[in-house]
């Protein structure tokens, strides 16, 4: 394989260098509206869905990087954007289920969302398999960015008269402290503002590229005809080569990678959620899929596919032997000048970084919310005031993220010996996301699933992957599709559909052996031996687990294990857990949102549809309630009732609902066009005086 | 000229497995009444999610085609 050093001159370096500061200056600007906690991590709900639909082009194209798609463009072309083009399959469920499930019941995390469906066990083992995603994202984007930054660099450098040679995992360290310090300080109004920089930045770099690309090569007609049919297919080969063929991405990535992204992405749900309304969030949503990706495609893959062009033509400049994950850097210096070179490489690392620092954001929410909250509600005994509270909190999210920036460093070496990053992020994708993924879905789907149903399938699910991973032949192979299996990464992909099946099957059985598992404990309960044998099965549970999942045994009997295991989990979890079907799914699954948004709202929902009105505000003094007051004009004009909920912007339609409040409508007046407003809108809203605001009925 | 495996076997894999998941999801969200066909809204977005899929299936086909006769 053919590797490269040195790529790229001093203008590009500085370049680079002014790219990346004038960045974090335009972060830490916005980084001073945050408010709260809340803030933080979610923005403080008030943003349009232009501004979010742009803001996630950064994230999502990061994640899915210019590296890992250039490499794929360049060893199978067009259909190195596959994976980009089958996320709508899931809208229907995303956009009318989980999206307003997560908005109206106004959950922080997902592990929370497991609570209240299920139970706080549900929650902790829900809450470290989300970790263990994110961390794992964390180090797929880190690697990226060493990848991308190593052909720029000498092999060594002599420092104090020592040479160090300039090795992936140390770029991955200097990379990864300065994405800490810039999210330590940042928060996510700061990451969204910088992820819509870059999302501009990033869509024009890729699209120079392209043009510079095919204007090397003397135009586009001569490019197409270049490459050969099978590289300018738009889907890969049914099942052939192991490493890359559509059946296996289609579960992998059109399947349990959609569901992931859309569903359990923390990162991506929190900048729905810092949307003003559940249909913003829609819109930014379809947007993105509809829009953004198709274009977000070509931007992360052209280099691929002029590579292999190049490839063909000009053999001596670009060896066909080429490593798949350096051509992005190797094309964009052929056919850029300097300075440009370094503008394409400063867009390309900067969006990387938001989609690091947005998951390292991400992670630190669920840290906060999952395991400091609670940790600090049963051990603390000290009453601290909301400010204190807050205070603390915000400096705990910080060492959060620290922590999680460094873990995210060290799960660079699971993933560092694939061939290519695009087969590590499909091998990370097709096994940590499936639990979740089915757990999710049924959670928020099948009003019947209970929670003995969702944990047999974490701790079963999980030692039925394990136990598919150590016998990939047998369990995995019926699967396949004629996939043939490569010994030194079997079913890198298609694993995804067996991971799904398991983790399926287990939660589905569980679910309807519920009435059975309820007489069984029952009966115990009746003779007040429940607390007893339970106390026995947890650690016969532990051992079983471990038995299967270590591999001690044989498969037969570690795949009798794993069933017994289910069912034995199932009998402690009925037996200990207090579940009521009624309450612990009401607003919760998509068969009762009616009633989710009533519990949003607090009250009936008024579904008049009224018009947005405008009007110059004037602060009250004698009311401090978190209500707001229109004229009778107004109230009519939006067909508002008092007691519903409003959401009031600055006219500005640019400043996409960055100084905007949601309050509730009070007594109305009569001074048409006017709005009195409270100290505390004035102060939270951002608003300037003598600006016109926009108000709309929320609900 | 590439094999059907390489041509529309995938492509009708996709639209009809994937097809699967996509009407499944208009059945819940129309059944559970959180996509309530009352609302002048929620038929826009009905014909939005249906665009959708029209719209990807174009796109995969279109390119198909230009690949294999352009």
């Amino acid at each position: 394989m053919e590797k490269f050093h040195n790529i790229g001159t001093s203008a590009d370096w500085l370049v680079m260098l002014f790219y990346f500061m004038f960045v974090m200056l335009f972060g830490s600007y916005f980084g001073r509206y945050n408010r709260n906690t809340k803030d933080f991590f979610f923005g403080g709900r008030r943003f349009t869905w232009w501004l979010i639909a742009f803001s996630i082009v950064a994230t999502g194209v990061g994640s899915h990087s210019f590296i890992k798609y250039s490499a794929m463009g360049f060893n199978n072309g067009f259909s190195s954007t596959m994976t980009y083009l089958n996320d709508w399959f899931f809208m229907p469920f995303f956009l009318f289920g989980w999206l307003p499930i997560v908005i109206y019941t106004k959950v922080q995390s997902i592990p929370e969302y497991f609570e209240k469906r299920f139970s706080p066990s549900a929650r902790f083992l829900a809450t470290i398999l989300l970790i263990f995603y994110m961390v794992g994202y964390i180090g797929i984007g880190f690697l990226t960015m060493g990848s991308a930054m190593l052909p720029m660099l000498p092999e060594s450098f002599v420092l104090f008269g020592s040479n160090f040679p300039v090795t992936l995992m140390g770029v991955v360290t200097v990379i990864a402290v300065i994405t800490g310090i810039y999210i330590t300080f940042g928060g996510q109004t700061a990451v969204i503002f910088t992820d819509l920089l870059q999302g501009v930045v990033l869509l024009f770099a890729g699209f120079l590229l392209f043009f510079l690309g095919v204007s090397y090569l003397g135009g586009f007609s001569i490019f197409w005809d270049m490459l050969p049919a099978e590289w300018k297919l738009p889907l890969a080969h049914f099942n052939k080569p192991s490493g890359f063929n559509f059946v296996g991405i289609f579960w992998q990535d059109g399947i349990a990678g959609s569901v992931g992204f859309l569903f359990m992405n923390m990162g991506l749900i929190m900048r729905f959620m810092a949307t003003k309304s559940v249909d913003e969030g829609r819109k930014a949503a379809a947007f993105n899929v509809l829009f953004m990706l198709p274009l977000s495609a070509i931007v992360v893959g052209n280099a691929g596919w002029i590579g292999k062009a190049l490839s063909i033509e000009f053999p001596d400049l670009v060896p066909p032997n080429t490593i798949p994950d350096q051509i992005f850097v190797v094309v964009a210096n052929i056919v850029s000048h300097p300075g440009v070179f370094g503008f394409i490489m400063a867009a390309l690392t900067a969006a990387l970084m938001s989609t690091v620092d947005t998951l390292i954001n991400a992670t630190a929410a669920i840290y906060i919310n999952d395991i400091h909250r609670p940790l600090i509600k049963a051990y603390s005994k000290r009453v601290n005031t909301v400010k204190e509270t807050d205070k603390k909190e915000l400096f705990a999210a910080r060492i959060a993220s620290v922590a999680i920036t460094i873990l995210g460093v060290i799960s660079v070496l699971a993933f560092k010996n694939f061939p290519t990053i695009y087969e590590a992020h499909g091998y990370f994708h097709s096994t940590l996301t499936p639990p979740l993924v089915v757990a999710i879905f049924l959670g928020a789907f099948w009003k019947r699933f209970t929670p003995s149903g969702v944990i047999a399938s974490f701790v079963s699910g999980v030692a039925l992957m394990i136990l598919g991973s150590n016998y990939p032949a047998a369990l995995i192979g019926p699967f396949d599709h004629g996939i043939v299996m490569d010994s030194s990464h079997p079913y890198t992909y298609i694993r995804a559909l067996y991971n799904i099946l398991v983790c399926l099957s287990i939660a589905v059985i569980i679910t309807y052996l519920d009435t059975i598992l309820r007489n069984i404990t029952g009966k115990w309960k009746k003779a007040g031996t429940d607390r007893k044998i339970t106390n026995i099965l947890i650690p016969v549970t532990v051992i079983f687990f471990l038995l299967t999942s270590l591999n001690i045994t044989n498969m037969p009997v570690s795949l009798a294990l794993a069933l017994i295991n289910s069912f034995l989990i199932s009998l402690i979890v009925t037996s200990r857990v207090k579940y009521d079907a009624v309450r612990n799914t009401e607003g919760l699954t998509i068969w009762s949102i009616q009633k989710a948004k009533e519990i949003f709202k607090g009250s009936k929902i008024n579904e008049a549809e009224g018009k947005t009105v405008k009007v110059k505000f004037k602060i009250k003094t004698d009311d401090n309630s978190d209500t707001v007051n229109f004229s009778f004009t107004e109230m009519e004009d939006m067909a508002a009732e008092v007691g519903d909920l409003v959401y009031i912007s600055d006219a500005r339609k640019y400043l996409g609902g960055l100084k905007s409040v949601h309050s509730v409508y009070g007594e109305s007046h009569g001074e048409k066009g006017i709005v009195y407003i409270t100290e505390d809108h004035l102060a939270s809203g951002l608003f300037n005086k003598n600006r016109i605001l926009v108000a709309e009925k929320e609900m | 000229m590439p094999s059907f495996y390489h041509t529309w076997l995938p492509f009708i894999y996709l639209y009809g497995v994937g097809g699967v998941f996509f009407v499944l999801g208009l059945i819940f969200a129309i059944k559970s009444n959180a996509l309530n066909l009352k609302k002048k809204k929620h038929k826009y977005w009905l014909r939005v999610l249906i665009f959708g899929y029209l719209y990807f299936m174009f796109i995969h086909a279109f390119f198909t085609i230009a690949a294999l006769y352009w």
